[in-house]
């Protein structure tokens, strides 16, 4: 039984690490908290099932589909609303945020309606492991999301483009008189969020269904464990997006079911009152 | 300067100022002979930070033109700038306190294409001149001393190789031994072939090794002198008089 909610708990983690290390990453380079974050999951669900269900397109290839797309969007919404209020601080962007989810989100329901849609996958039986159930969908979510993880860090780290992303959001006007665009890295940044958040959209709609609030579910989890992690800090994003999931999967031996979203709140009431820079958030160096 | 020499740094009619409120650097007019060192210094609040911070392009003029030998660059982005031969030493948070001095120095060129002169030798010279920051390439340049970063940055900005080299302040929070140290470093970078706008509060160190001296006063230049002829006694009354 705990061997089972362990590893259910584990993989709900891996689902919330993508678009927590997207949030992370916005918030380091663009410096406000993307409430947008759960719509742009939605909009990839959606996109991903306008290629899958409508267009007959394998789900792999409708997922990458979908990466591309809320790539794109996130692009435009970056050229229309985020580059013009550039400079009005991280209060001001964290409205606009607000008013992009609701755009991103009502394409959906006004092209779609409310009503649930499933991708065209086949269902396969769950495997058996030592007694514990593992399901098709969690191994497909393991290792989409551990490739994704190790491919940014890979970025981040070994590449001239995440040097950059690292030193704009370590210090953006020092990097301006380095010779880097910090627009550039800006849209970079918005193509990388739009591409993890669709596919953890992808990923979201296969474990539920696809549904306008599909995102919502995972907003305040992704917030906690992106802040659990150190805002900033993408490595943390993803050990925090892991507590998230097991704690909420294990708080079932103790709560109702339908209180487990319960857990997040309490995570960044928590870190709120004793940690506030989260996990990772102290390696950062001020000074 | 004889009217052949082309200025290593030109400074037409510039103004600046933040957001809505008034200009803070209110027209000032210089220019740089090439491989000299002009010391910029007046009393706090007389714009000096801002000045560079417009001539890096960190802050867009109202009015004005910069040139860096004979090329306009008013109209470039920072980055752009960097790429014309215009490099900046801010006053504080001069590294990426986050990232190691071997990515530091990486950056410092890696978004350089197309600039002429930079590659191994050029590297190989700017660290000769810095040797203590190649010793420790993986260690956080945040966690290196107040004189050791300034000299991290130095090395950042001529790894560039520029024409023109702004330092803001460079002395700022240094101990005595470090304020002597980072001028011989100052110094050492003119003969290596570079252009220099030092911006210092220390007007006895930027004295010892300026060619020429600007003083700003309220965001004009109130004077424009070279170095032997200054006395700091006699600068007193101009930190304080009025502008004009």
């Amino acid at each position: 039984m705990i061997a089972q909610l362990v590893l259910n708990g584990f993989v709900t983690g891996l689902l919330l690490a993508l678009p927590a290390v997207a949030l992370t990453l916005m918030f380091g380079i663009l410096k406000f908290p993307n409430f947008a974050v759960g719509a742009m999951l939605t909009f990839g669900a959606y996109a991903a099932f306008v290629a899958n269900s409508l267009f007959g397109m394998p789900l792999a290839v409708a997922a990458v589909v979908a990466a591309a797309a809320m790539a794109a969007v996130a692009m435009l919404a970056d050229v229309l609303v985020f580059a013009r209020l550039r400079d009005r601080g991280s209060i001001t962007l964290l409205v606009a945020s607000m008013g992009v989810a609701l755009v991103l989100e009502n394409i959906c329901r006004f092209s779609f309606g409310n009503a649930t849609r499933n991708f065209v996958f086949e269902v396969a039986r769950p495997t058996r492991w030592h007694g514990v159930r593992i399901n098709q969908e969690q191994l497909i979510t393991a290792v989409a999301v551990i490739v994704c993880v190790i491919l940014l860090q890979l970025l981040l780290h070994a590449s001239p483009l995440g040097r950059a992303m690292r030193a704009v959001a370590d210090n953006p006007s020092l990097a301006a008189v380095r010779g880097i665009e910090r627009q550039t890295i800006v849209r970079i940044t918005w193509c990388i969020a739009g591409c993890l958040t669709a596919l953890a959209g992808v990923l979201a709609g296969l474990d539920r269904a696809v549904d306008p609030l599909l995102g919502w579910n995972y907003q305040i989890p992704i917030f906690a464990a992106a802040i659990l992690g150190g805002l900033g800090s993408p490595t943390g994003a993803v050990v925090g997006a892991i507590v998230i999931g097991l704690a909420e999967e294990l708080s079932s031996l103790v709560v109702p079911i339908n209180y487990r979203q319960i857990v997040s709140f309490a995570v960044i009431l928590v870190l709120l009152l004793v940690r506030t820079q989260g996990l990772f958030g102290r390696r950062a160096v001020r000074k | 300067m004889s009217a052949a020499v082309i200025p290593a740094l030109s400074v037409r009619g510039l103004r600046a100022g933040y957001g809505s409120g008034g200009d803070i650097v209110c027209g000032i007019d210089a220019d740089v002979a090439p491989e000299s060192i002009l010391a910029v210094i007046g009393p706090n609040g007389s714009g000096k930070s801002t000045f560079v911070k417009t001539l890096a392009g960190l802050l867009r003029p109202r009015d004005g033109a910069i040139a860096v030998t004979g090329r306009d660059v008013t109209q470039l982005s920072p980055a752009r700038r960097v790429a014309s031969g215009l490099a900046y030493v801010p006053q504080e948070a001069n590294v990426f306190a986050n990232l190691t001095i071997r990515e530091n120095l990486k950056l410092a060129t890696e978004f350089l294409r197309g600039r002429a002169g930079i590659g191994p030798a050029q590297q190989a010279q700017v660290m000769a001149l810095f040797p203590e920051i190649a010793a420790r390439p993986k260690l956080l340049a945040g966690n290196l001393s107040g004189g050791q970063r300034q000299m991290l940055a130095f090395a950042c900005a001529l790894l560039s190789n520029p024409e023109v080299l702004l330092l803001d302040e460079p002395s700022a929070g240094l101990s005595p031994k470090f304020v002597g140290e980072t001028m011989e470093a100052v110094a050492r970078v003119r003969e290596s072939g570079v252009t220099i706008v030092l911006v210092e509060q220390n007007v006895a160190a930027a004295l010892r090794v300026a060619d020429d001296v600007m003083v700003l006063v309220a965001g004009r230049n109130s004077l424009r002198a070279p170095a032997r002829e200054i006395a700091v006694a006699d600068l007193a009354g101009l930190f304080f008089a009025k502008a004009g």
